[in-house]
């Protein structure tokens, strides 16, 4: 054994070493982030409660397709899909429940959805003591969308195609067969 | 007339000392989260008072208001005895640490910076420090447990080899002071650092303070020593079984000791209440007193924050072959040098 590994034996050589790295700690600044009082910056592409969005007129975007509700691995998505009345061939989601407990963020019902309906907003403080609150209808969905995403896409124009415009003209001289209503 | 107004005052003394070293032991526990956070680049307790400053007061009323469980098969009174055998050694032992010289005279009446002189105090210290050990080994025995009863037998053992160097390890300053009394001692070291035993000739006390401070680490079962509570193997070590206000009293008497050590190492060893140069002595006593016990307990955390635990056998071939052997070489060459130095 050499001398300097002597000395180093009899005055705590190592532990000297380990006590001053831990003595420069004592001074570096610390890395919490005091979560509820600072929040986190989310990175894009977070992907967050899903929402449903509007057009800039007000109106829904979703169609009622249900792509999402097949698409979803864990089938939280409930789509009843209805006629939009006054527009026959115009469909629209009557029911929309979205069930948060079980949803695993995945963001393939906003990859399926052809017209952009959906998205996935960036929040995550949705726990709660009455697990009833995170079975969504799609007012509350709607409601996330309109918090999350104040600017709306324009809404297109479906009268221009050829054949809403034969369908309209149709539905206009009564040629089209009518549900009879319900007395 | 004056026998009682003295008495009233030596309770109220007593008062004070107890009231002191608890507060000082609860806010120790909030000191010790906060370096060891620092150190681990956390913050340590944040949210209870402005910058945790009221964690301690939580943490009391949480562990009054649990539930006092005793295990079915435990021996009830022992298991409700062990904590209190293990907290009273540890607070009384303050009764002979004196944080302050001189006395005050008003009415006939004497006040004075200790409880009591008492002429054997070191040896008090120790006996006491013994006593301590009891708590942890029939608490441990006593819970039914083979996690506390393997714990409390690891204290009992390494207590005992640690005590041996703990005593020796003040045999050197005894001799060069020629006094047990704690009192004594102290004014022994009057007059600037170079006066301290740590320091002072005939031969400085240096090595001796850092056995001591190994040996104090090992008595009051801290990290790298805490093999009776090692978390890894034996859950909780002695305590496993206990919870809320038992648990309590054996948190307390931990930092009691820790407390407690920590002023004899500053009595025996750094001059107890005086200042480290002559010139700063218009400073009081008690803030030389308190200032140099913190340093001590800081100590406690640092080296909580570095070293990891060790094995067992480590423990043991430390403590026996290491400790002891040089202690009794300190105790040796000091009474050597001591010898021609009073001649």
């Amino acid at each position: 054994m050499s001398l300097t590994a002597v000395l180093n034996k009899v005055f705590f050589g190592e532990i000297v070493k380990g006590l001053g790295l831990t003595f420069k700690h004592l001074f570096e600044k610390s890395i919490t982030q005091q979560y509820p009082h600072t929040k986190p910056i989310l990175p894009d592409g977070y992907r967050g409660i899903m929402s449903l969005l509007r057009y800039d007129d007000g109106t829904e975007r979703c169609v009622g397709c249900a792509l999402c509700e097949i698409a979803c691995p864990s089938n939280v998505i409930k789509v009843v899909s209805a006629e939009e009345p006054g527009r026959p061939l115009n469909r629209f989601a009557k029911t929309y429940t979205f069930d948060v407990t079980r949803c695993v963020f995945c963001g393939f019902c906003v990859d399926a959805c052809p017209v952009d309906a959906l998205a996935m907003t960036k929040e995550y403080e949705w726990s709660s003591e009455n697990k009833r609150t995170l079975f969504l209808d799609k007012e509350q969905l709607l409601a996330i969308g309109d918090r999350n995403f104040p600017l709306r896409g324009k809404k297109p124009e479906y009268r221009g195609s050829i054949e809403g415009d034969w369908y309209l003209t149709a539905v206009n001289a009564k040629a089209y067969p009518q549900q009879a209503e319900k007395p | 007339m004056d026998a009682i107004a003295q008495m009233v005052v030596i309770l109220g003394t007593i008062g004070v000392v107890m009231v002191t070293v608890l507060l000082h032991v609860a806010y120790l526990t909030y000191f010790e989260r906060k370096v060891l956070g620092w150190m681990q680049d956390r913050m340590g307790p944040m949210e209870v008072g402005y910058h945790g400053l009221l964690q301690p007061l939580a943490d009391g009323l949480k562990l009054f208001m649990k539930e006092d469980i005793i295990p079915s098969g435990a021996n009830k009174i022992i298991f409700s005895l062990a904590p209190i055998l293990s907290l009273i050694p540890a607070l009384i032992g303050f009764a002979v640490i004196p944080w302050g010289d001189g006395s005050l005279t008003i009415f006939g009446v004497t006040f004075r910076p200790f409880i009591t002189d008492l002429n054997i105090g070191i040896l008090y210290l120790l006996a006491l420090s013994s006593v301590g050990a009891y708590g942890v080994l029939l608490g441990g025995w006593a819970s039914n447990s083979k996690y506390s009863l393997l714990g409390g037998l690891r204290s009992a053992a390494q207590v005992i080899s640690y005590e041996l160097a703990l005593g020796m390890s003040l045999v050197g300053v005894l001799l060069m002071a020629g006094s047990l009394s704690l009192v004594k001692i102290s004014q022994a070291q009057a007059g600037g650092f170079w006066h301290w035993f740590a320091f002072a000739l005939p031969f400085p006390q240096i090595v001796a303070l850092v056995l001591y401070g190994i040996s104090a680490v090992a008595e009051t079962n801290r990290l790298p020593f805490d093999l009776p509570e090692a978390e890894s193997e034996l859950v909780a070590g002695f305590f496993t079984e206990y919870s809320g206000m038992r648990f309590a009293f054996f948190f307390l008497a931990e930092y009691a000791n820790m407390i407690l050590v920590s002023c004899i190492a500053v009595i025996v060893f750094m001059g107890g209440w005086h200042a480290p140069f002559p010139f700063l002595d218009f400073v009081p006593g008690i803030v030389w007193f308190l200032l140099k016990v913190y340093v001590f307990l800081f100590g406690f955390f640092w080296i909580r924050a570095t070293l990891p635990r060790l094995r067992y056998d480590q423990l043991m071939t430390f403590g026996w072959k290491v400790m002891i052997p040089l202690v009794l070489a300190n105790i040796v060459i000091t009474s050597i040098a001591s010898y021609f130095w009073m001649n």
